[in-house]
């Protein structure tokens, strides 16, 4: 067919006319096909975009519904007392606006980057966010960690010796681990390793005497290094040890569970009693074919965990004075502070969104099948 | 599987080993600071440190050490204003003050000399600014009479001005640098971030690092007329109770604000030192004398009952040693309290009678109260359950309605609370400051108490209002002591400032004015 111009079929849109014969249609320049893996990084990509623009709908309309007026949290008793100092600050927060002025003012200051203002330190949300988030990706980034390595040790272990005494205390510490309150545990930890033994620094990130590392990524850990102040590296590295295992202690327990009956499940496979009876050595057969297949659910609670210990941890940060996002927010949320606590939401809904599409992907490079679909 | 035993142990040791080495490396050996340093303590209240907009206490506690102002209270006297910067004089009908620069050698922390010109613009932006302080000098009219002298001139009779003078919100800026920092005297002021983060004043401190949400240092003044402050630097940390009563313990912080009395009292005397100031703090409840909002709360026998139903021993124990009964809403130590003595004490009986007189049917009467704050140690959520209890032994049923500050407050000020528990922060130590509880005051139209509803109480107030130097303190301690009997708002008690100051600190001056004095800590 004369109509079916290569230019047309270079388009997505062309599809081939009735009355098309198949040799035409072989001569038909096929469209660039995107490669499945970025095609499907674009649609994550897409979809993200709008579970933010989502998410700022959403963190928007529930702090407006709180039934209190933002307004009685700023001023002092005298000040509410006088009207024109009311509306004064009624006016300058914006308050005075229909509600979808507001969310449009939002939105659009937002696409400007701009969260707005701390309506009770009139320090930009952004500016603060930007201060207490590495300190809340550091501690969360050490719990991980040291969740990770022991909680998939631990469920492997208790799985391998099902049954056994080993299996039991590893069930049961894994039972401490999540049922424990965090605040106690964090004060008894706090009590023990810090006042009694002496064997970890106290509350906060540095020693009260130490100067902060000039800032890079808000990492004092890392910052320190970038800087090469290796006497400030170990004291933030020391004050990181205690509040990082306490935080992790739920989410070893949770992994343990979890990775315990994941390779429990796994372990029936015909592939696995194949490769035992093959003589393979232990070691390949546990690494290479019990846990690889065990890791895709693992690897969603792991993401899960990590989005959980990014967006703070109030409990944790408050006894040890670890100035992170949870504190932040907590103190948003008590002093009525919107233009704060929608800042903090936001926040925290692009961390689960971008931990989620982190997983997405690692899902494809763990387990092949994945990739096939 | 022996081999992934043997890995599983070899892992743990190494983290065991990385936390033990990061110990050793950050641990107790460094704790205690280093002697120039001085580390205080307190969850903090903090929302500007700009001192003509700051209202909270962590902000008042900085501005104290940042800033000179031109009265000051001696040795924490809250019954005697003196000479700051400037000495003053009050004319016979208490309506102009006069204010005479007396300190010529203060200077700012650049080195700038105080002068009159600082004083006016400082008062002026107070003013101007329109914020939570700006009422300090409502109705004040302040004039530059020469290079020296400073007039302010009152619309009324003023006499609490020259206790209204030494609040640090009304701190005295460096009024060249500020104007060069978009500081005004207007609404349109935007010096505020820069005041934030470049103190501008003379006293014994300036700022080196401000995070309200973290962490606040400062560094001496050299310029500062006074004696040099032995601690160079102060660290002041946002802390939770529980963790300062570690760190006190342990060295790590010198200065801890907000221990409780059960808390202060559970540390060593070989660790630490306790001192207990009593606070400018009331604890009240309130009755609603709106008939829309409650048919009971508005009858007066109803209120003399819940008095009388109060057992205010159990409260004093609940609130903890140093804590005081109180008669009226002003704190025991100021002009114009009324004598504890007169406070009304439990009477079950008297209470059956004044129930049974005001038709009390045992109906559930909402009550109140902030359920996330403690004032002075005092957990407002333990007190409610504490005088639920108390009154349903009188045969007064509550029904508790706990809510965050925020929305509390907001909920007192709408005027629809029946019932519940109030606070009041002195912003000055002047008896004057309680008018706002006089019917048709700003806090007595929260329980819709007009300003014609009680003509006897009103007369008194006035009568106060307008007395001389030598009988103003009975006048008030009279009229408060009437507006206690009428039960709309039932004085409960005056709780303990307890500050805990670690042993390393061997000489201190901790007083009702300033809490605590970095500058004078050795």
């Amino acid at each position: 067919m004369a109509e079916a111009a290569p230019e047309a079929a270079t388009t997505t849109e062309a599809t081939p006319a009735s009355g098309t014969t198949a040799g035409d249609a072989a001569q038909r320049i096929e469209p660039p096909k995107l490669h499945p893996l970025l095609r499907f990084i674009l649609i994550r990509i897409g979809i993200s975009l709008l579970l933010i623009w989502g998410v700022t709908i959403v963190t928007f309309l529930l702090t407006n519904l709180v039934p209190t007026d933002p307004v009685a949290a700023i001023l002092g008793d005298r000040a509410a007392a006088d009207p024109e100092i009311v509306a004064q600050t009624r006016e300058r927060l914006g308050l005075d606006q229909p509600l979808i002025v507001q969310y449009f003012t939002y939105l659009s200051n937002l696409l400007h980057g701009d969260l707005g203002v701390s309506n009770q330190t009139r320090t930009p949300v952004l500016d603060s966010i930007g201060q207490v988030f590495p300190a809340s990706i550091e501690l969360g980034i050490g719990a991980i960690l040291i969740s990770v390595i022991l909680g998939l040790l631990l469920g492997l272990l208790s799985a391998l010796k099902q049954n056994t005494i080993v299996d039991h205390a590893i069930r049961t510490l894994s039972l401490i681990g999540i049922s424990a309150p965090t605040f106690w545990i964090a004060t008894v930890a706090y009590f023990v390793f810090f006042f009694k033994l002496r064997v970890v620094p106290g509350a906060g990130r540095l020693d009260p005497w130490i100067t902060p590392p000039p800032k890079v990524t808000g990492l004092y850990t890392l910052d320190s290094l970038l800087a090469g102040q290796m006497a400030t590296f170990t004291n933030a590295f020391g004050h990181l040890i205690l509040p990082s295992c306490v935080l992790a202690l739920f989410t070893i327990g949770l992994l343990t569970r979890f990775s315990r009956s994941s390779v429990l499940d796994i372990i029936k496979f015909d592939y696995v009693t194949a490769a035992k009876a093959k003589g393979l050595p232990t070691g390949t057969v546990v690494f290479k074919y019990i846990f690889r297949g065990a890791l895709v659910p693992i690897i969603t609670v792991v993401g899960l965990a990590f989005g959980s210990l990014l967006s703070g941890a109030v409990l944790t940060e408050t006894v040890f004075a670890w100035n992170g996002l949870g504190q932040y927010a907590y103190r948003g949320a008590t002093t009525l502070d919107l233009p704060v606590i929608m800042g903090v939401g936001l926040v925290i809904g692009i961390v689960y969104i971008i931990v989620n599409f982190i997983v997405d992907l690692i899902y494809g490079f763990v387990d092949p099948r994945v990739r096939v679909r | 599987m022996r081999r992934l035993t043997r890995s599983f142990v070899a892992i743990c040791s190494t983290l065991a080993l990385t936390a033990g080495l990061a110990a050793c490396s950050g641990g107790s050996d460094e704790a205690g600071g280093s002697g120039d340093t001085i580390v205080a303590e307190t969850a903090f209240s903090l929302a500007t440190i700009d001192p003509h907009r700051q209202f909270e206490f962590t902000g008042s506690t900085i501005d104290n050490a940042l800033y000179q102002t031109a009265l000051e209270f001696k040795d924490g006297d809250l019954t005697k204003p003196t000479d700051g910067l400037c000495s003053f004089e009050m004319s016979d009908d208490d309506k102009t003050m006069t204010l005479k620069l007396k300190q010529k050698d203060a200077k700012f922390s650049n080195g700038d000399p105080v002068t009159v010109d600082d004083i006016v613009f400082s008062f002026e932006r107070l003013q101007g600014l329109k914020g939570n302080p700006s009422f300090f000098l409502d109705g004040v009219k302040v004039k530059k009479i020469d290079d020296e002298t400073i007039e302010l001139k009152s619309e009324k009779p003023n006499p609490a001005l020259p206790y209204i003078l030494p609040n640090s919100s009304i701190g005295i800026v460096n009024s060249k640098v500020v104007k060069e920092n978009k500081g005004t005297t207007d609404e349109k002021d935007g010096a505020e971030q820069f005041l934030n983060e470049n103190s501008q004043g003379s006293g014994p401190y300036k700022i080196d690092t401000y995070d309200p949400d973290s962490q606040v240092v400062l560094t001496a003044n050299e310029h500062y007329n006074g004696p040099a402050p032995k601690y160079k630097r102060v660290v002041l940390r946002n802390v939770s109770a529980e963790t300062q009563l570690t760190d006190i313990q342990s060295g790590q912080a010198q200065v801890a604000y907000d221990l409780n009395s059960d808390q202060a009292n559970s540390i060593d005397d070989s660790m630490a030192q306790k001192t207990s100031l009593p606070s400018t703090r009331s604890l009240y409840i309130f009755n609603n004398m709106d008939s829309k909002v409650s048919d009971i709360t508005t009858n007066e026998d109803f209120r003399k009952a819940v008095a009388s139903a109060i057992d205010y021993d159990k409260i004093l124990e609940l609130s903890g040693e140093g804590a005081q009964r109180m008669a009226g809403l002003v704190p025991n130590e100021f002009n114009g309290a009324v004598p504890k003595d007169q406070a009304p004490e439990r009477d079950l009986e008297k209470t059956k009678k004044l129930l049974k007189k005001s038709g009390y049917d045992g109906e559930k009467i909402p009550f109140h109260y902030s359920s996330d704050q403690s004032v002075n140690g005092v957990d407002l959520a333990q007190l409610a359950e504490t005088l639920q209890a108390q009154f349903k032994e009188a045969g007064i049923n509550l029904a508790l309605k706990p809510a965050p500050s925020a929305t509390q407050l907001d909920g007192f000020r709408s005027g629809k609370q029946p019932m519940g528990i109030g606070t009041w922060g002195a912003d000055f130590p002047d008896p004057s400051n309680y008018n706002v509880f006089v019917p048709g005051g700003s806090v007595a139209e929260r329980v819709n108490w007009d300003k014609d509803a009680d003509p006897a109480i009103t007369k008194l107030a006035d009568k106060a209002e307008k007395a001389d130097e030598d009988s103003r303190g009975d006048a008030y301690a009279t009229m408060y002591k009437s507006l206690s009997d009428t039960g709309v708002w039932i004085p409960l008690v005056q709780p303990v400032d307890t500050i805990v100051v670690g042993n390393s600190v061997k000489k201190f001056v901790s007083n009702a004015d300033t809490s605590f004095d970095f500058a004078k800590a050795e």
